[in-house]
């Protein structure tokens, strides 16, 4: 009997020491993907999350492709060909919207013939505007490019874009027209110049990885960029990204004074990049969030604000002009900062006490001056990082 | 020491008072359930308010008939116990004025959408303070002159015009249901216009009776307490009968409150019964895709377009697919149909077009406003332009991407598979999209049953073995 409960002992201790081996090994397994999770989350919490907002074409996509350029691979010969289609697109549709235009104005105005095209360009006004009101578009041929050419210079198609603060007629649409010869050749492959004014709605959300290499080449924050679309529809898909996010990128086109809404024709665009940013400033998750407000679309303010004055906006409608020239930009430009200043300070409670703002003029087409604009953006975020570090 | 029958609180007082609280109850459940049953979310603009401020004006007609007939006894001692103020302002135009209003809005809706083919251009937040303007005028020329006696009666002298509002609105609804009776409604409209009009037709002769009898007969105790109690009991059931959402939520209105078929949630699209608008099924032809071809040519391909669907859905720009997806089946209506054909108008153009629409979809103002003030809702170009231009968005956008995304990959894949006659395999797991890795959002606001994973069936094999 004794030989049996000593057997019977034996495979119960042998039964015991395999399931401590079975628990052992589950343990190691358990650990491992432990610290497989905690490696993985320490790498996402290294992840700076970076968010491009602001109103509809105010220069956020443009910033979001010059970084590509800057700081990943850039584009390929087969990516700068995706873009001929696009910029194909744009010159169709910049000639349609102004020959539409031209009709409707001839209309509204019927006394005057400013807005009349000539008789020998009428039909081809129609052919175009047929053309542009299509799904697919045909490639630019010689032909094609002489009849736009033509309608372009039509005096009163000059006379129509000089009103073409009324119409939706994209920034673009000097550049590609002055350029059109180049365009239309066989074997043309857009220049980086020609993909970035290239203009498309963006919808819904892109994002891109990407580490500013510094001077060291070795550390380097690596940022996360999230650009979105600027349209009201697609503002409702904003609230996804606010999680965690380091720094806004505010973009505010401060040439849009005088311009109206694409979703909403009676709204002035400044009025919106106004209401919005108020908005944007008094969501709770952006409590600790840095915001860097880019006053895009200087170049084409410099221009403007000669031509028209600040005031038609109803924003700015205590400005006064002080002198001509250059000064006056100067003058002009400070006063719309110190507007968008106000604007944030007016918005800021004592739970914003130390979120960063900075405010940077900036022309998203000019490579350079992103480029220089991102650094001293990348400083400051290092810096607040530090900041916060030494606080913990 | 009066009895009960003045100053309330006998036996079939409190019966009646629990009725009239059960069926308010009943009248809310009935409402609410199938929204949360169903997770359908919360309508926006005026498919949400006109039917909850009808909910209100019921609970309104309710209690101002409990405070004005002394049902509950209390002491009229603070002013807002006043007969006034339940017995005029919160039993007519906070109350039964109200109810009456909101249906011949609705009435009026549906003749504006059905029989002169264009949405109704007064906004709800005016048209329906202007409905209720006579019942308003009535109550303060009540307040001012103040005939009423303690007991809440008003005499004969003014509650013969007073007669004069309910029956005028009844026969303004009259009228317009007998415009739109001829055509031929798919959602039980017509006859919950009618259910309506006939309980409130009932409602009134029995008011008016009751009242007659208690003018006449003022001092018999029993007359007071029977006719309140009849009363009460009686705008409880209009209450509840008069309740309706097939005219502002035509598909929640249709959907089962039965759990076990939530799953089989309708589209506009199948309640029409436009043929091969749900789900995927096997029979789909599959689709030798060629990235070179355009878009819209590959969208009319089913399977493709619930890929492209998916994929646009990850990235958050899915809207446009969906209407499109919408739009391609309007235009399977015939065109000598319009009736069906301007159900799905509304319904895209409620879903889609309208601002801050749950689903809005990025198109320019002057598209937007074309659509809103058509004058002919069942033109068969009346969504074209609207269609091209997010064409044009989603060929510029998120062609591109699509290619290069493991969508893409996985549709070829399934694709073979099918061809080759396999086992369906679940290809699931890590979506990857060159867009957008991760976003993390507790549900997916795009999240359509537009692709249910079946498990392989015995069909597939079936057909393999004969």
């Amino acid at each position: 009997m004794l030989y049996t409960v000593v057997q019977n002992m034996g495979i119960l201790c042998s039964r015991h020491k395999r399931g401590n081996q079975a628990n052992t090994e589950e343990n190691a397994q358990a650990a491992e993907i432990e610290r497989r999770i905690e490696q993985e989350t320490k790498a996402e919490k290294h992840i700076q999350k970076l968010l491009l907002l602001g109103a509809g074409e105010s220069g956020k996509s443009t910033i979001f492709k010059q970084i590509k350029l800057l700081f990943q691979t850039g584009f390929d010969e087969r990516e700068l060909q995706s873009y001929t289609s696009v910029i194909h697109a744009n010159v169709y549709q910049t000639i349609k919207i102004l020959h539409d235009g031209a009709k409707e104005l001839a209309l509204s105005e019927a006394g005057s013939s400013k807005y009349g095209l000539s008789i020998d360009n009428k039909e081809i006004g129609e052919k175009l505007s047929e053309i542009g009101g299509r799904l697919d578009y045909p490639r630019l041929t010689e032909e094609l490019v002489q009849d736009i050419l033509k309608i372009w210079r039509d005096p009163a198609i000059q006379e129509t874009y000089t009103r073409g603060n009324e119409l939706q007629v994209p920034d673009c649409a000097n550049y590609f027209m002055e350029n059109l010869q180049r365009l239309s050749d066989t074997n043309y492959i857009p220049t980086k110049e020609d993909v970035l004014h290239a203009r498309v709605r963006t919808t819904g959300v892109v994002e891109i990885q990407f580490s500013p290499v510094g001077e060291n080449k070795k550390s380097g924050e690596v940022y996360r960029l999230f650009d979105v679309g600027g349209q009201r529809n697609e503002r409702r898909k904003w609230i996804h990204l606010f999680e965690g996010v380091t720094a806004v990128i505010f973009c505010a086109a401060i040439s849009e004074y005088d311009q109206t809404l694409f979703e909403d024709e009676s709204r002035n665009r400044i009025m919106e990049t106004k209401e919005l940013f108020e908005w944007v400033l008094k969501q709770k998750c952006f409590e600790k969030t840095s915001f860097m407000l880019f006053l895009n679309k200087f170049d084409i303010f410099e221009k403007k604000v000669s031509k028209v004055p600040l005031n038609v906006c109803e924003w700015f409608k205590d400005y006064q002009p002080v002198s001509t020239g250059k000064q006056e930009v100067e003058h002009a430009y400070e006063f719309v900062k110190k507007k968008f200043e106000e604007l944030y300070y007016q918005n800021v409670t004592c739970d914003h006490q130390d979120r960063v703002f900075k405010i940077y003029r900036t022309t998203a087409l000019d490579q350079k001056l992103v480029k220089k604009t991102f650094k001293l953006v990348d400083e400051t975020l290092r810096r607040r990082n530090l900041f916060e570090a030494g606080l913990l | 020491m009066t009895g009960c029958d003045v100053i309330g609180g006998c036996p079939s007082d409190y019966v009646a008072l629990s009725v009239s609280i059960l069926s308010f109850v009943f009248l809310f459940l009935r409402s609410t359930l199938p929204f949360l049953i169903h997770k359908v979310p919360r309508p926006k603009g005026s498919s949400f308010w006109i039917p909850a401020i009808q909910i209100i004006a019921s609970f309104n007609l309710l209690l101002s008939l409990a405070m004005s007939l002394n049902v509950v006894r209390f002491h009229r001692r603070h002013w807002w116990q006043s007969c006034y103020i339940w017995g005029v302002w919160v039993n007519g135009p906070l109350g039964f004025g109200l109810l009456l209003s909101c249906r011949i809005i609705q009435a009026t809706h549906l003749y504006s959408v059905f029989v002169k083919r264009r949405l109704f251009p007064i906004r709800s937040y005016i048209s329906l303070p202007l409905a209720l303007l006579p019942w308003v005028a009535w109550a303060a020329l009540l307040q001012i002159e103040q005939p009423l006696n303690n007991r809440c009666h008003m005499g004969t002298r003014w509650a013969v015009p007073y007669i004069c509002f309910p029956v005028l609105y009844i026969a303004a609804l009259i009228g317009i249901t007998g415009a739109i009776h001829h055509i031929e409604f798919r959602f039980d409209e017509l006859k919950d216009l009618w259910r309506g009009i006939l309980v409130t037709v009932f409602s009134i002769g029995v008011w008016v009776v009751a009242y007659v009898l208690n003018e006449t007969h003022e001092e018999v105790m029993w007359l007071q307490v029977t006719t309140r109690c009849v009363l009460l009991v009686v705008a409880s059931s209009l209450v509840v009968a008069f309740f309706s959402i097939s005219f502002s939520q035509p598909l929640v209105s249709v959907m089962s409150l039965n759990k076990k078929e939530s799953f089989e949630l309708k589209t506009m699209g199948q309640a029409l019964g436009i043929p091969d608008s749900g789900h995927l099924s096997h029979n789909d032809p599959t689709l030798d895709v060629d990235p070179n071809e355009p878009l819209d040519k590959l969208l009319l391909n089913k399977r493709f377009r619930c890929s492209f669907m998916e994929f646009a859905d990850s990235c958050l720009a899915g809207e446009s697919v969906h209407f499109y997806n919408e739009v391609e089946q309007l235009e399977r209506i015939p065109v000598n149909d319009p009736v069906k054909r301007i159900y799905m108008a509304r319904h895209i153009i409620e879903k889609y077009i309208n601002t801050g629409a749950p689903m809005e979809v990025n198109i320019s103002h002057r598209t937007r406003q074309e659509i809103l003030t058509t004058l002919d809702l069942s033109h068969p170009d009346l969504l074209k332009n609207a269609a091209n231009e997010l064409l044009q968005l989603m060929n510029m956008n998120l062609a591109k991407d699509y290619w290069s995304s493991m969508f893409f990959l996985k549709f070829k894949e399934e694709a073979a598979m099918r061809s080759v006659d396999h086992e369906h395999e679940q290809v699931n797991g890590w979506n990857f999209s060159p867009r957008l890795s991760s976003v993390h959002c507790p549900d997916d606001p795009f999240y359509q049953d537009h692709m249910p994973r079946d498990p392989p069936t015995l069909d597939a094999r079936g057909s393999h073995l004969h």
